[in-house]
């Protein structure tokens, strides 16, 4: 162990290891490192060495542990015994077990578990060489080897600590930072900025926090963008490749990428997350994907805020008995309202509208214009059945209610009806999707140049994956081997 | 089975958030019944009791003589554990201690160490060869819900009563522990929309998620851990922090500060 600095950050405000206050250590990412996980992914963060395997879903056992409605979530945190300046003792410390349970919890929130119900996905996460910030290197890592393994996850986790040296607050501290600074200050979010993780110790004031925050929020940026050119990287599929197959069997894939659509593209640029993302699909981008892609990073949220406001209205309704329907109307008109990008989101509806005329049809309501795109739709399903267990506790619960909770089945089965409609009707769109998804899986380390299609498969791997999966795994494997 | 239960209770409990109120009644702010008892294990150094609500939680400090460690061989050691006795709760079972009991246990731990609540230099016997060793043993005796603002209270209370036993070990006259910290943890159970202090079983069962800040007297904060699945909002964890800060110091004002004052 080496003795305490005089001064962890020196005169010209620059930290030990040549870093500003608001920078994280050089961080390189691998993907796809072990052949028999999943997924897995090989990180390293400054010194910090960590080894992610991701394996499952798969049958749980012990058969004890299984749930009936999820899948469980198994993360595990180990450092290996030579990871650190004195010998850990192997196996499972104090400390690791409690790493794992809020690691696990960190990634709960954006794991799609219901829809693998009875199965295991389990993470495990090897520490080869620590030196401070093991738990959000782990997690980054494993955000990376959950996607690499296909889990369907609503986005990707970045963690980033901050702390407090010589007084500053800084980013990502490093070891000696760590073991002399006077606080510590783990914090893993979701795409959305919503905090999964939070850990503390130290002496740390309130303003201190809200300025650590606000230096967090910037290194998690930092790390989501690495994540996504690592899973890009990984799973572009040249442009051409996908034309061709999709021309065989396909006239819809076709149309959208040989047909540019630059007055989406240009709309698109108006919502904030897919500002650069547009810029780089530059004169290629074609407007289904482009409009997708955004969708899928920005609708989810959505849902969830509509489902948990749903789900407030169901108790609002059981208070005053009145009209369900009228209520979950209202209940999009507000989530639709409060929604701060509700406004780019009608842009795009429109451009989608345009575009996927036979998903559109004669619908009027607001759900249905998102049922167009089969992202979306599967998130329709989830909350169809989100619905109907609650619908079922509520029916079981409130035997006095019977006709309400029976009028929700109906809706439900309505609903239900719908999605089958469109699934047939978006069957055409649903051939090209897993190819693009699955096809990465046999080219594992082919670093494609074609950084432009790339744009979208992160977020397709992760909306789709679910869909395609729940509906034909063995299918969607076969498929990968063919193109092979 | 309970989380059966736990899905039931879950409308009620959301319903009666929706309408600003708690199943017994309580403000969003308030806490349960708080009592606290202190020196009531004669053989133990230090001790304390908790009653919150029906939540009953006792602390007992020892003291041993032991090596320090070798990166800091003039500092005394603290050791925290929780046990989630079988006798607390029926889900509970006898056997080595849960994810859970280890991740209070570390709350507690950090709550205590971080604030530097301890003077452990004072633990001091001889620099590099003996130390006190301060063994904070957390018994749960019946969970009722918050058990960790009940232990995070009880630790902090066993301390400030606890007497370093120098005469048993013919080290001259038995002195208080010397304390400088007063460390309070307050737990917030997000549910639905809103925060909750001092969670009841029910309200944690069904809650998103939990989160757990411990303070120290200067409106500092020494310790935070998030439990529990669902996410947080920043605007969350800044509305947390300032209402913990504001519980923490009422509990010190109330329970704590005469404590140090009878030393």
């Amino acid at each position: 162990m080496s003795d305490k600095p005089d001064k962890l950050i020196t005169d010209d405000g620059l930290r030990l290891d040549g870093r500003r206050a608001d920078e994280i250590r050089p961080m390189k990412i691998e993907i796809g490192v072990l052949s028999r996980a999943d997924g897995s992914c090989y990180l390293e963060w400054g010194r910090n060495k960590i080894l992610v395997g991701v394996f499952g879903p798969r049958e749980a056992h012990p058969r004890r542990s299984q749930r009936a409605d999820s899948a469980v979530i198994r993360y595990r945190y180990n450092m290996a015994s030579f990871s650190v300046e004195d010998r850990a003792r192997p196996g499972p410390s104090r400390r690791s077990i409690e790493i794992s349970k809020v690691s696990r919890e960190a990634f709960e929130p954006v794991i799609m578990a219901e829809l693998f119900p009875k199965t295991a996905i389990d993470i495990f996460v090897e520490v080869l060489q620590a030196d401070a910030g093991t738990r959000t290197a782990a997690i980054n890592a494993s955000s990376i080897a959950l996607a690499d393994a296909g889990i369907p996850m609503k986005g990707l986790i970045t963690s980033c600590a901050f702390g407090k040296v010589d007084g500053q607050i800084v980013l990502d501290l490093n070891k000696d930072e760590d073991n002399y600074g006077d606080a510590d200050f783990p914090v893993a979010m979701t795409q959305d900025g919503e905090i999964t993780l939070v850990q503390m110790d130290g002496h740390l004031t309130p303003e201190e926090i809200k300025k650590g925050m606000e230096l967090v929020k910037k290194g998690c940026k930092e790390i989501l963008e690495i994540q996504q050119a690592v899973l890009r990287k990984k799973f572009a599929t040249p442009v051409e490749d996908t034309e061709e197959e999709a021309a065989g069997t396909e006239k819809e894939g076709e149309k959208e990428e040989s047909v540019p659509a630059p007055e989406a593209v240009q709309e698109a640029a108006v919502v904030e997350e897919a500002v650069k993302e547009t810029e780089e699909l530059g004169a290629e981008a074609s407007e289904e994907p482009s409009a997708a892609d955004v969708l899928s990073s920005e609708v989810i949220p959505d849902f969830d805020e509509e489902l948990d406001e749903e789900i407030e209205e169901e108790f609002e309704a059981e208070e005053f008995e009145a009209e369900e329907e009228d209520e979950d109307l209202e209940d999009e008109d507000e989530a639709e309202e409060e929604e701060f990008e509700a406004e780019s989101e009608d842009d795009l509806e429109d451009d989608l509208e345009d575009d996927l005329e036979e998903a559109l049809e004669d619908e009027d309501e607001f759900e249905a214009s998102f049922e167009g795109t089969p992202e979306l739709k599967e998130f329709d399903e989830i909350e169809a059945r989100l619905e109907k267990e609650s619908v079922s506790i509520e029916a079981e619960e409130e035997i006095g209610l019977e006709p309400e909770a029976e009028e929700f089945v109906e809706e439900e089965s309505s609903l239900e009806e719908e999605s089958e409609v469109e699934e047939t009707e978006a069957a055409s769109e649903e051939t090209i999707e897993p190819e693009t998804e699955v096809e990465p899986k046999v080219e594992t380390g082919e670093a494609s140049t074609e950084a432009v299609e790339a744009e979208e498969e992160p977020e397709e791997e992760k909306s789709e994956g679910p869909w395609k999966v729940v509906k034909d795994p063995s299918e969607a494997g076969n498929r990968g081997e063919k193109d092979e | 089975m309970s989380e059966i239960i736990a899905t039931l209770k879950k409308d009620y409990i959301y319903s009666l958030m929706v309408k600003g109120k708690r199943q017994d009644w309580r403000g969003f702010k308030d806490f349960r019944e708080l009592k606290l008892e202190t020196n009531i294990i004669s053989k133990a150094e230090g001790s304390a009791k908790v009653t919150l609500g029906n939540t009953q939680v006792l602390v007992g400090v020892k003291l041993q003589k032991g090596t320090p460690f070798p990166d800091s061989q003039d500092e005394g050691v603290i050791i925290t554990n929780l046990e989630l006795n079988p006798i607390a709760s029926p889900e509970y079972e006898p056997g080595p201690p849960r994810e859970e009991a280890i991740e209070m246990a570390r709350v507690v731990d950090r709550g205590i160490r971080e604030s530097g609540a301890i003077d452990i230099k004072k633990l001091c016997i001889t620099v590099g060869e003996s130390v006190w060793i301060v063994f904070i043993d957390v018994h749960i005796l019946n969970n009722d819900g918050n058990i960790i603002d009940a232990s995070c209270l009880a630790a902090i209370a066993a301390l400030m009563t606890t007497v370093v036993p120098n005469e048993q070990q013919g080290l001259g006259e038995n002195v208080p522990l010397a304390m400088k910290e007063m460390p309070v943890g307050i737990t917030l159970a997000k549910v639905g929309s809103k925060l909750m202090v001092d969670p009841s079983l029910d309200e944690e069962a069904v809650c998103e998620t939990k989160l757990t800040i411990v303070s120290s007297s200067d409106g500092s904060v020494a310790g935070m851990q998030k439990m529990g699945s669902a996410p947080l909002s920043e605007a969350e964890l800044f509305e947390a922090i300032d209402l913990a800060l504001e519980k923490a110091a009422e509990i010190r004002e109330l329970y704590l500060k005469g404590l140090a004052k009878s030393e």
